[in-house]
């Protein structure tokens, strides 16, 4: 009985797995198949080739296009640098605040956590067109500090830093520094950053991963082809190269494959830091 | 890892966590230093931003030539935009005094938005005294001029006619026997072609159909109203949406796409999926401006030698034969850095005969100016149509081409009779009703609802009741 | 706290002042400037007049916000009454004692949500297409189903739910399996002594066991729910879709405030996005008190 249970049980996750896995075995096959091809079946064409493949009518072309046609490797580039810096930026910024908010007595404390928490319930969407408008005011639409400042210092982020901190650091470790006679970026760099160390793992991994999905503030803020990201750059391209599904589908892929990447090495964390809101949930 | 029976993963593994941080922050040092080492990305002189792939093409070798004969600070760059990326970044970009290019060629969908607000907040430099002085006013084909005009002054250079002809599959017709000279209304059209819808691929159900139109296109839509002469918008700008004209259209629309009588397959342009349907032989006619034949060469060869053209079956014995679908102008930013240098640009890319010629070559297009239309190039058989020479059928077509608003609603009303069309189908599937003549009851009462909803918003606006004043 | 002061009074604020500083400027200050901007009708960012509350009357009286409004209700029920339950489902089955591979399973039911809405959106335009779509092909293929069966025309909402539901589903498993994984056993293991099946089982220790996970995931689901836009404006090209079947409110809010230009139109259906949901997390928070 059990046993069947056992079976039946990987039966179901099997067929779950398959259709999961559809969309990407997809989206490979797709990226590699010649325009002529296309059609042909809904993933590799059938031919008289190894596994009965029709191997000559793939192509790597759509990749070379990639680069060749488009200077896709730019926008890349924009990708990794929006999100690895906000990543950098946030996960400071946070915990620094976090710390401060969770360790010291100062005035006006009760004030700014009262502010975090009013704000965690604030939806970004509220936000958008009075930020845009204030962006235009201070010069900094179609700048790449445009879209990464408003982003920079998320009510959550300082959030999560104030919880982890109040929970992991004792007090005492704090004094012994002071009495010790340490000065107080030292002691955060070396006792309060190791052990909020899980947090800013976690942390840094889900800002990456937000904002490489970001469309909507680039896609509002910035102007210039050369300053988008990829997601601003695929929107396009759907647009322009509606008849080219191998150099959008190659395009689609070259996105997400870093951060799949990033996930297959990191996935512990990853999965450790987008659940981290649900502890105290 | 070790992993008893009742051991549960752990999420977190402190070991590892350094690792993440320590990638993402060498990534983060890197790619900052790689783009501080880009170079400045803008190039010297006028930019141009054009929508169009075919335009583009045609326009790179003509400003290779410009470029030549000009000092470096007037060179011209292009760049290819898609229309919602070229409508967002110009937008934007004059709403915000942000970057734009000189140069902006730009689709009739667009340009209502440039007009919704201020007259002194349309970022386009007023063009009418120039147009006046140099007498191209006068050079244009006059319906060309509407789309542009806002508070009565023009914004662009007009690009083009688009008439619309009706092509259609001159092979599979000739295999059936069909004479298509008996076709000169719609009713024609659906009798005559009737006997060609058939099952391709044995499924049982019918994969071939004689109109690719689609109650979810609202540009083919909108062809067919202005082709009956029905209109969105009058002179004043006041709505006129729900009209027995514009009811009848839709209610025929409504009965082509479903029900026992259909005739209509959805077979988009500029899609893959389309041209796949067009080149299995599943769609037998199509409405056709002149930018599709140019479009339809690139995309589709192995349709060459298959198609013809004929005018626009009428809505009524002797009725208008042709519509308008389409368009574009050339626009320069008032805020460009050298405006006078863009104009002279803008008026050879446009006036030049060379180019003309060009443009019906490559892109199929006929020249709005109307001292070129008599060039032999117009009369040349194209093997493409088996021969025809289409160039002289679209500028014969010309001077009967419907006038369309300047209205900024206009894309709104579009979108709100679209609305209308499908509820309309809904409406006929759930009551099993495809008379035409039954539906347009129920029509007009749909148009009533879209008329009071495009009203609604243009009572909001407060910028156009200031300009009014 | 501190028995022990900081050396300097300062230290707190030093380290509080490179957020805040942020926060302050595009946190706080943008909320204010909503609330102005909610009785302005604007032009892009330049051109304003003041209309009062002009914007919340002609709002209530939009059709189309209405409508946008029941779309986005649709996709939350669609989310929560549809993809939580697989997910659920999901966790169940890997929480499955005796199974091997979990971590494998787990792997793959996550990916989808690391994969971003826009390229999700790229990807199902062409799953989704009509003729030769893959999923039509496929069902057409397996069983003999319409291959023209239009998804984008006029089942616009089911094929978001099914797209979301690819991408969601594994997401929302990790919180379920989480909590799964904290029942305790013995609970379990008694309620099998007293002789409950195991549907009972289910219904009696598992469910009351993962409540607050389920309540917390509601929750999220709500959140990101009534914040469509990416995939809706990518799949229907930047429009609402045939007679706006897929017009979200974030898209209406996107249409209005960036390509009409009416900051402050899209400001007020900022207001009422953000109403919700502050409606929604209080009714969580006073259910999870209970």
């Amino acid at each position: 009985m059990a046993r069947l249970r056992l079976v039946i049980t990987y039966v179901a996750l099997a067929a779950c797995s398959i259709i999961i896995l559809i969309p990407f075995a997809y989206l490979v096959c797709a990226s590699l198949k010649t325009s002529a091809a296309f059609f042909s079946s809904p993933f590799l064409p059938p031919g008289d080739g190894w596994f009965g493949i029709a191997w000559d009518q793939l192509t790597l072309s759509h990749f070379t296009r990639l680069h060749s046609e488009l200077h896709f490797e730019r926008q890349l580039l924009n990708s990794l640098f929006f999100s690895a810096t906000l990543s950098v930026l946030a996960t400071l910024a946070c915990a620094m605040g976090g710390y401060a908010l969770a360790k010291f007595h100062f005035r006006g404390r009760v004030t700014l956590t009262a502010l975090v928490l009013g704000m965690l319930v604030v939806p970004g969407t509220l936000l958008l067109a009075p930020t845009y408008r204030l962006l235009y005011q201070l010069g900094l639409l179609d700048t790449y500090a445009g879209v990464l400042l408003p982003l920079a210092a998320p009510a959550f982020g300082v959030f999560l830093f104030r919880q982890a901190a109040s929970s992991t650091i004792p007090d005492a470790l704090l004094e012994a520094a002071r009495l010790d006679g340490a000065g107080e970026i030292r002691t955060f760099f070396a006792i309060v950053v190791p052990l909020l160390r899980p947090m800013i793992g976690a942390f840094m991994l889900i800002s990456f991963l937000s904002m490489w999905n970001n469309f909507i503030w680039p896609q509002v803020v910035l102007q210039s082809g050369a300053k988008y990201p990829l997601s601003v750059a695929i929107a396009q391209l759907k647009n322009v190269y509606s008849q080219d599904y191998g150099l959008l589908m190659a395009a689609t892929l070259v996105s997400i494959l870093p951060v799949l990447l990033l996930f297959l090495t990191l996935q512990r964390d990853f999965i450790a830091g987008l659940t981290s809101g649900a502890v105290k949930g | 890892m070790p992993r008893g029976p009742h051991h549960r993963d752990a999420w977190v593994s402190p070991g590892s966590l350094g690792l993440g941080v320590w990638i993402i922050t060498i990534v983060a040092a890197a790619s900052t230093l790689l783009l501080a080492l880009q170079p400045a990305d803008r190039n010297p002189g006028l930019q141009m931003w054009t929508r169009a792939r075919t335009h583009f093409n045609l326009y790179t070798p003509f400003t290779a030539e410009w470029n030549a004969h000009v000092p470096p600070t007037e060179h011209v760059t292009l760049h290819l935009l898609s229309d919602v990326a070229l409508e967002q970044r110009m937008l934007a970009g004059f709403l915000t005094n942000t970057y734009t290019a000189d140069l902006i060629e730009l689709e009739r969908r667009s340009v209502g938005r440039l007009f919704t607000g201020p007259a002194d907040e349309i970022g386009f430099l007023d063009l009418t005294d120039r147009l006046h002085e140099t007498g191209i006013f006068d050079r244009i084909n006059q319906p060309s001029f509407s789309p542009w005009t806002s508070r009565g002054r023009i914004y662009g250079l007009p690009h083009d006619v688009h008439p619309v002809l009706l092509a259609y599959r001159a092979d599979l017709v000739a295999d059936a026997g069909i004479n298509m000279n008996e076709i000169e209304t719609w009713n024609d059209f659906e009798r005559v072609l009737r006997p060609l819808i058939a099952d391709l691929d044995g499924d049982g159900r019918p994969d071939r159909y004689l109109l690719n139109i689609w109650h979810t296109n609202m540009d083919m839509t909108e062809c067919l109203i202005l082709q009956a002469g029905g209109t969105f918008f009058d002179v004043q700008g006041r709505p006129t949406i729900a009209t027995t004209i514009n009811a009848n259209v839709i209610a025929r629309i409504v009965s082509w796409v479903c029900g026992p009588m259909r005739i209509a397959i959805d077979a988009p342009e500029f899609s893959a999926a389309g041209n796949q349907l067009r080149l299995e032989g599943a769609v037998i006619a199509s409405l056709a401006p002149d930018w599709l034949c140019g479009v339809w060469k690139t995309d589709m060869p192995g349709l060459a030698g298959k198609v013809r053209l004929i005018p626009l079956p009428a809505w009524t014995p002797g009725g208008r034969r042709t519509s308008v679908w389409g368009g574009s102008m050339l626009g320069i930013a008032r805020r460009s850095s050298d405006p006078e240098a863009a104009w002279r640009f803008a008026q050879q890319l446009y006036l030049d005969a060379n180019l003309a010629e060009k443009l019906y070559r490559e892109a199929g297009i006929i020249t709005p100016a109307t001292d070129l239309w008599n060039q032999p190039v117009y009369d040349e058989p194209d093997p493409y149509f088996g021969g025809q020479p289409v160039g002289r059928a679209y500028i014969n077509a010309a001077p009967g081409v419907p006038l369309r608003t300047s209205s900024p609603y206009n894309m709104l009303a579009k979108a709100r009779v679209q609305d209308a069309v499908y509820d309309l189908r809904s409406y006929a599937i759930a009551h099993d009703e495809f008379d035409p003549a039954v539906l347009a009851a129920e029509a007009q009462h749909l148009l009533e609802y879209a008329e009071s909803a495009v009203q609604r918003q243009i009572q909001r606006n407060v910028f156009l009741r200031e300009d009014a004043k | 706290m501190n028995a022990v002061p900081p050396r300097s009074r300062w230290a707190p604020y030093a380290f509080c002042a490179p957020f805040f500083a942020i926060f302050l400027l595009f946190g706080v200050y943008p909320i204010i400037q909503s609330a102005v901007l909610a009785t302005q009708q604007t032009y892009g960012p330049k051109a304003s007049r003041f209309v009062g509350l002009a914007n919340f009357k002609d709002l209530l009286a939009d059709p189309l916000f209405w409508r946008a409004l029941w779309n986005t209700t649709v996709f939350a029920a669609g989310s929560i009454f549809i993809q939580l339950p697989c997910s659920l489902g999901l966790a169940l089955l890997l929480n499955q004692p005796k199974l091997r591979g979990r971590a494998f399973f787990r792997l793959i039911f996550f990916a989808p949500s690391l994969v971003g809405l826009v390229f999700v959106a790229v990807i199902f335009s062409l799953i989704f297409e009509k003729r030769t779509g893959l999923l039509n092909v496929l069902l057409h293929g397996a069983f003999g189903c319409d291959p023209e069966f239009p998804w984008l025309e006029s089942y616009v909402m089911p094929a978001l739910i099914i797209a979301a539901l690819w991408m969601y589903a594994g997401f929302n498993m990790v919180y379920f399996l989480a909590a799964l994984q904290a029942v305790e056993r013995d609970l379990v293991e008694a309620a099998v002594v007293d002789g409950a099946n195991a549907w009972q089982r289910f219904v009696h220790v598992t469910l009351p066991a993962i409540r607050p996970v389920g309540a917390f995931v509601v929750l999220l689901s709500l959140v990101g729910s009534f914040q469509l836009f990416e995939l809706p404006y990518l799949l229907l090209n930047a429009t609402g879709g045939p007679d706006n079947q897929g017009l979200t409110l974030v898209m209406y809010l996107y249409q209005m405030g960036f390509e009409t230009g009416d900051l402050g139109y899209a400001s007020t259906i900022g207001w009422v996005i953000a109403v919700l949901l502050g409606t929604f997390a209080a009714v969580q928070w006073r259910l999870s008190r209970d």
